[in-house]
């Protein structure tokens, strides 16, 4: 069985700063691969020891993101591919699938697709599916459990309260969520042969495609402002007597702001 | 000269790191409900790949080097937990039979120390001394194609668990020879072989430190590593780098005790602002940086003369010894003074982390031992 996993590197934090122009300041911040990512290499990993598997990771950025691919095969992922260009920078959800489904269609034959729900530096969770679009698969996302058939795939899909069961033929794409599994720690033989690995590194005269649908350009969503909201302080009123009064008085003033 | 770590020593961290966060607490766990090591201790670190650094890979090991193993055992040090003794021996017991072993006890003894299924140990220390080979007690003697050992080892780690020992004593059959002293393997399970309890220690929680009665107990002649009578340097080479991975686990502790201050001085509020900015406050955490710094620096260095393999390391680990007891026992203490009554309550992380660092004063080697070897070199090298 062939596998493929697409990954995000994100900053490592949870509150990040923007620039005066919406872009995120990333210099000095950790980079770590998305955490629903990580989930999608533990659920590639774990179907390569029940099954068999080979598994290539993809990623779409800056050459840094190869700290994110060794770390990937660090965990037990074979090959690893990078996609870098200047012409894709500046991509949506859009350019960004579209770019990751074309390299896809160079990498060749594949039974699975596998990516995290969505990141968390921009939680559209549009990724994963608009890959599946492009290529014409069945999409399983939200995947809080897998098995696979022969020649199907079967998940158990979180939505919300409900956990609904769908089956899908291969090839698919399946996006993972938290609950699927706990990602394992990178071995530590496998961090030393990471480093003797090859990454294959695609540009965009690579993975072919049009001009006009790669990076800025080829995004049809364009960031207008990004900004903190700000917090406004709330006034603290301690409401005296005893535990029975103060109650009473608690009440009174949740009715005075029709919170109850 | 870069001083700067290259992409794989920051992912062996990470991963360290990593390892730290998810196992530790488990072990812990264990360690002071049992005071004792999980008995599947070395089957963790086994997993997680983390035995065998310095060994080939067909041995079982990983093949990688002692730089990154230092740098494992700073952060494992970092978490204070006992459970560094164990990786460190498997670890370097390992290299050592494979420096000096035959092809038949390497391939016999070192798989099991990498696969985690053996726990090593490494036994010198007797009841009347600590680093002279000529005042040893247990005794080899010849018989047939074996060796009787008779005799006692003291304070000796991981001797009550299963797999080989080194065991340096004193061989019956180089009587009046001038070297004596030969290194056996011994299967600590082997009949003959008894334990004390464990020796309640200052530090390192839930050790299982004991003493090791042998009464007629048969070593086949095949264990014996390197040659008759040259046991001495056998030890002398293992602990110049056990000095060195205790020197950086401590260290590790020195940088935690320091991590533990900056964050109670940013906390602890005194006068309307966090302690941390007084004066009085703030240059303890200098004087505390730059020693944990100067430390590490002279640790990378030694490790780094260590991996060259073709020069010797041994005056060099008595060195960065020197330096470091001193310096980073006096980090622990200043941050048990900086966290005030705190610093001596079980309840913060720096009173354990200064019992820890007492140890590295007088186990594998006393600081004294050390200036003693770092002196004579100094004045006999030419």
């Amino acid at each position: 069985m062939k596998i493929i996993v697409c990954i995000k590197q994100v900053p490592d934090v949870t509150e990040v700063k923007w620039d005066e122009n919406g872009s995120l300041i990333r210099t000095g911040l950790p980079s770590i691969i998305n955490p629903n990512d990580k989930n999608a290499i533990e659920a590639a990993l774990t179907l390569k020891e029940e099954k068999g598997a080979e598994i290539t990771v993809v990623s779409m950025g800056p050459p840094q993101v190869e700290e994110a691919l060794r770390e990937a095969m660090a965990m037990g992922c074979d090959h690893a591919v990078l996609l870098t260009d200047r012409k894709f920078g500046g991509a949506d959800c859009w350019a960004t699938a579209y770019t990751l489904g074309m390299a896809i269609k160079k990498l060749g034959h594949f039974d699975l697709i596998f990516s995290g729900v969505e990141a968390m530096d921009g939680n559209t969770a549009q990724v994963g599916p608009e890959i599946a679009d492009f290529l014409g698969l069945p999409l399983l996302s939200y995947a809080e459990a897998i098995e696979v058939g022969e020649g199907t795939v079967k998940i158990h899909q979180k939505l919300g309260d409900l956990t609904r069961v769908i089956e899908g033929p291969m090839p698919a794409l399946i996006t993972c969520e938290k609950e699927l599994n706990v990602p394992r720690i990178p071995r530590m033989d496998l961090v030393f042969e990471c480093f003797e690995k090859e990454i294959k590194v695609l540009g965009m005269a690579d993975v072919d495609g049009e001009l006009e649908n790669f990076g800025l350009k080829g995004s049809p969503t364009r960031l207008r402002k990004v900004f903190s909201p700000k917090r406004a302080k709330a006034q603290v009123e301690f409401l005296e007597g005893t535990p029975k009064e103060s109650s009473q008085k608690l009440v009174e003033k949740l009715h005075e702001i029709n919170a109850i | 000269m870069d001083f700067n770590l290259t992409p794989l020593n920051k992912m062996v961290i990470k991963t360290a790191r990593a390892f730290c966060e998810t196992e530790i607490p488990a072990i812990d766990a264990y360690m002071k409900e049992h005071n004792d090591y999980p008995p599947y201790l070395q089957e963790i670190f086994a997993k997680h790949h983390m035995l065998g650094m310095d060994i080939p890979k067909e041995l079982g090991g990983i093949g990688a080097d002692n730089f990154n193993l230092i740098l494992i055992a700073e952060e494992v040090g970092k978490t204070a937990s006992t459970c560094m003794l164990p990786f460190f021996m498997n670890n370097s017991v390992a290299e050592t039979i494979c420096h000096w072993g035959t092809e038949e006890v390497i391939k016999k003894f070192v798989p099991p120390l990498c696969d985690g299924t053996a726990w090593a140990s490494m036994a010198f220390t007797e009841p009347n001394t600590g680093s002279d080979p000529r005042a040893l007690t247990l005794t080899a003697e010849p018989d047939g194609d074996d060796f009787i050992l008779n005799g006692t080892k003291r304070f000796i780690s991981m001797a009550n668990k299963p797999g080989p020992g080194v065991f340096f004593a004193k061989d019956l059959s180089m009587k009046g020879k001038p070297f004596d002293t030969t290194a056996f393997i011994v299967d600590k399970m082997s009949p003959g072989i008894t334990f004390s309890g464990h020796y309640e220690l200052m530090g390192l929680d839930g050790a299982d430190t004991c003493d090791v009665f042998f009464t007629d107990v048969r070593v086949p002649k095949a264990n014996i590593l390197g040659r008759q009578g040259k046991g001495f340097p056998i030890l002398l080479r293992w602990i110049a780098g056990e000095r060195i991975q205790q020197c950086a686990a401590t260290i590790g502790g020195g940088q935690a005790a320091l991590d533990e201050s900056v964050k109670y001085g940013n906390q602890r509020v005194v006068g309307g602002f966090p302690m941390g900015y007084m004066q009085g406050f703030s240059w303890m955490l200098a004087d505390m940086k730059t020693r944990v710094e100067a430390c590490r620096l002279l640790c990378y260095k030694t490790v780094k003369l260590q991996d060259e393999k073709n020069k010797g390391f041994e005056a060099a680990s008595s060195e960065l010894k020197v330096l470091t007891v001193p310096l980073i026992q006096e980090v622990c203490r200043q941050a048990v003074q900086f966290h005030g009554s705190y610093g001596y309550s079980k309840e913060y992380k720096v009173e354990k982390i200064f019992r820890n660092a007492m140890h590295l004063g007088v186990v594998a080697s006393s600081l004294e031992i050390n200036k003693t070897i770092a002196g004579m070199t100094i004045l006999t090298q030419k």
